[in-house]
């Protein structure tokens, strides 16, 4: 079965390397035969790639120890489930799922966006193939996942922290968001390289961008979640390397979304925006790169191999391919448009996009200090917490303001007088409630106080958006305030799908800012029968209860809960003491208060001998509405995503007009 | 934006150095401690605080830290710690809280 699948992926090598080769072949000297043949050999290395795909997955299911990568990842005795999902546990197997990924997004894009400019699309071809060439390269070449060896009785198992239902949900999402910003990176790649430097390329990759920007940002908020509920620090973020992986191209996806509206309505930006797609695409590779070297140190385990150098070259030829591209066609990109107003629509967008690009660079600049000061003086520094911190205030706390005052601010040109109207009543919302927050003591923290002032002006501006949009809706009459509602929604699906991300963003910071500025920490050694307060709930240590299960032993403090005199119930914080692995593990318990939003964690940080137990207990007041954003934003993703007949048309019409006059 | 980020990083300096148990001698700031646990560690760190030896993941030179707050899951004898503090006196005397275990490399299973 191993050379199925070893002759698969060489059979999907060559493909891609005949679809990067005669693709760009025919392409460039305008054979729409050659053109053709590549595009049915890049599907014909999709279906290549499944079958390799599934002999992987066959071989995990039999338990097929005489693959070295099964023998390495699973054992006998590991829950079908888990052994599935070690197809991503390892190195081998995470590059397939690229590759799998990939190919599958590249047939979909070709088929989907066949009527789109056909020059455009021959260039779009061999720029997916170059990507899938790479990936398929150092699945034949240097990591193979059908390496063999004599069968061994059984596998090594699955490392414990990867048992957990998370596993099978959060690589792949993270997967999809980071191999869907290929997408949009050929297209722009393709419009250079054709010469078609209008918005087309765009507008058709929104979807694949919005998209794989979704997938993206889902799978960051399991993995918080999963560091939250599992990992037992207290947290759900540390800014450790292989988070900000994935949070920089994200950060660089959400200003091009944004960017690419300036450029489909003024058609400005046009360098930027290439620029952005590059940046974007070119940071995911980094975020694989990163997650796959071991060349910096992280929480995260990885195997250290040797397709870091590859990786690092591919990156190279990959960013200076395309800065030449985008300076060789620069006459071509020149903006029809300049900017009228520094107060106006395309401004605020601009600002939006700086913050966000400056962020996403500053993070950048954290995660390769170490290597950087490494060749400069010598010796490795870190920069910790308190540097992501710093920026993140002084750059996001604007940004959160940004997404208040943008919708309400007219294109080209915005008159004083019209935005003193407009903003009228979110000033007033946040005025009172900023007053409120430091009547009831929040200005504990001042950036806490800020954070949130600033988030009700954004809810209340977003809820003036939706008002006076039903409104006007409804007054062209014929329909009840329901039905203009999700008409107005319906109408225009981008624009209202947009605002209810923005609605999650805001619950994501006050979140955030719940959990992080206004958290209580208290710790405490604790004797049966002893109590301690935090935050006004009493907590009594009631003693230790310890329990065998087959492969652990799970000891148990036994934590009443009390506020005031009010019983609110038994939580048992504690450790698990797997014999086979000879290691603990840290099993938190979180009171969730649905009414408030906050939650109650405690962690029984140490068990002593003497009966006493180290209990660590954190208040983490409207920490929920961190994961209530999560589905908000799912929500805003796929009303913007939601197909839409009408727009279509009208794209399809004004780019017929287009090509007519062109 | 690139004035804010001068000025923070003139301000605040050049991060923190990582270094090896061998290379303290050298540092006399607060740095970034990397080394494998050696030795069986001892003491409570939640009262007195932990004594544990720091070895080079490779070489020689041995330190002994003294760490109080939260001890990882994977802290134990063989496995690779990074831990923030200070030489005083021939003891490495760590921040509260900043013990961090690193993953072994590969996750060695045994075989």
């Amino acid at each position: 079965m191993a050379d199925l699948g070893r002759a698969a992926l060489v059979t999907s090598f060559l493909l891609l390397l005949y679809a990067l080769v005669g693709g760009s072949l025919g392409a460039w000297k305008g054979r729409r035969r050659l053109a053709e043949s590549a595009q049915n050999a890049l599907l014909g290395s999709f279906a290549a790639t499944v079958v390799a795909t599934a002999v992987l997955l066959g071989a995990l299911a039999r338990h097929d120890f005489s693959f070295q990568y099964v023998a390495d990842h699973t054992s006998r005795e590991l829950p079908l489930g888990y052994t599935l999902t070690a197809f991503w546990g390892g190195q081998e197997g995470s590059l397939l799922l690229w590759l799998l990924v990939l190919s599958g997004y590249s047939v979909a894009a070709v088929l989907t966006s066949r009527r789109v400019d056909r020059e455009v699309l021959a260039w779009v071809v061999p720029t997916l193939a170059l990507v899938g060439t790479f990936f398929s390269l150092l699945l034949v070449f240097v990591a193979s996942p059908f390496a063999t060896q004599a069968a061994v009785a059984d596998g090594a198992g699955l490392n414990p922290s990867l048992q957990n239902p998370y596993m099978a949900i959060h690589p792949p999402m993270l997967y999809l968001g980071y191999v869907g910003l290929t997408v949009p990176f050929a297209f722009a790649m393709g419009a250079l390289l054709a010469r078609r430097t209008d918005e087309r390329w765009i507008v058709a990759t929104r979807r694949w961008t919005l998209a794989a920007w979704a997938f993206l940002g889902i799978g960051q908020l399991l993995g918080a979640h999963w560091a939250y509920v599992e990992i037992g620090w207290g947290g759900f973020y540390a800014w450790d390397p292989v988070e900000n992986a994935a949070l920089m191209p994200w950060l660089a996806a959400t200003a091009f979304l944004h960017s690419v509206m300036i450029q489909e309505k003024r058609g400005m930006l046009k360098v930027w925006n290439v620029l952005l797609v590059v940046l974007a695409f070119g940071l995911s590779l980094f975020g694989t790169f990163l997650t796959r070297s071991g060349i910096i140190q992280s929480i995260h385990s990885f195997t250290q191999s040797s397709i870091g150098p590859w990786f690092l070259g591919f990156i190279c030829l990959i960013t200076a391919g395309s800065l030449t591209l985008i300076f060789a066609r620069l006459p071509l990109l020149r903006a029809k448009t300049r900017l009228e107003s520094l107060v106006s629509r395309e401004a605020t967008f601009l600002y939006n996009n700086l913050l966000l690009v400056a962020l996403a660079l500053t993070i950048l600049w954290g995660v390769v200090y170490p290597i950087l000061s490494q060749a400069v003086t010598g010796q490795a520094a870190t920069v910790s917490k308190p540097y992501y911190n710093f920026f993140l205030h002084t750059f996001g706390i604007p940004l959160l303001l940004l997404m208040g005052i943008g919708p309400l601010v007219a294109w080209r040109r915005a008159s004083l007088r019209a935005l003193g109207r407009t903003f009228l009543w979110p000033l007033a919302a946040a005025v009172i409630a900023g007053a409120a927050l430091l009547a009831a003591g929040a200005g504990s923290s001042r950036i806490g106080v800020i954070a949130y002032t600033f988030s009700v002006f954004v809810l209340a501006s977003i809820a003036l958006e939706f008002a006076r949009g039903t409104a006007a809706r409804k007054a062209l009459g014929g329909l009840g305030w329901a039905g203009a509602f999700s008409s107005l929604i319906a109408r225009n699906r981008r624009r209202y799908g947009g605002y209810v991300v923005h609605a999650s963003v805001v619950l994501l910071a006050i979140g955030i800012t719940g959990a992080s500025a206004y958290q209580t920490v208290r710790e405490s050694r604790l004797k049966p029968g002893q109590s301690m307060t935090v935050a006004g709930d009493r907590l009594i240590f009631r003693g230790f209860q310890s329990r065998m299960e087959s492969n652990h032993r799970a000891i148990r403090a036994l934590v009443d809960v009390y506020r005031g005199d009010k019983y609110l119930g038994r939580y048992r914080p504690g450790k698990n003491q797997y014999f086979a692995e000879d290691q603990v593990s840290n099993e938190v318990s979180i009171r969730h208060d649905l009414l408030t939003g906050g939650d109650l964690f405690l962690i029984a940080d140490q068990v002593n001998s003497d009966g006493s137990v180290d209990l660590k207990a954190l208040q983490k007041p409207l920490v929920n509405l961190l994961w209530l954003a999560g589905f908000v934003f799912v929500g805003g993703a796929l009303i913007a995503l939601w197909p839409d007949a009408r727009e279509e048309r009208r794209l399809a019409e004004r780019y017929a007009g287009a090509a007519v006059r062109a | 934006m690139l004035a804010v980020f001068l000025l923070y990083t003139s301000i605040a300096g050049g991060g923190t150095p990582v270094v090896r148990p061998s290379q303290l001698a050298n540092h006399h700031g607060r740095v970034s401690l990397m080394g494998q646990v050696v030795g069986t560690p001892s003491g409570d760190a939640h009262a007195g605080g932990k004594r544990f030896r720091l070895r080079d993941v490779k070489g020689a030179g041995t330190v002994t830290v003294v760490y109080k707050g939260s001890v990882p899951d994977l802290f134990k004898t063989g496995n690779d710690v990074v831990v923030d503090g200070r030489l005083r006196n021939g003891v490495f005397v760590a921040v509260p809280n900043t013990l961090v275990t690193k993953c072994p490399s590969k996750y060695a299973p045994k075989r």
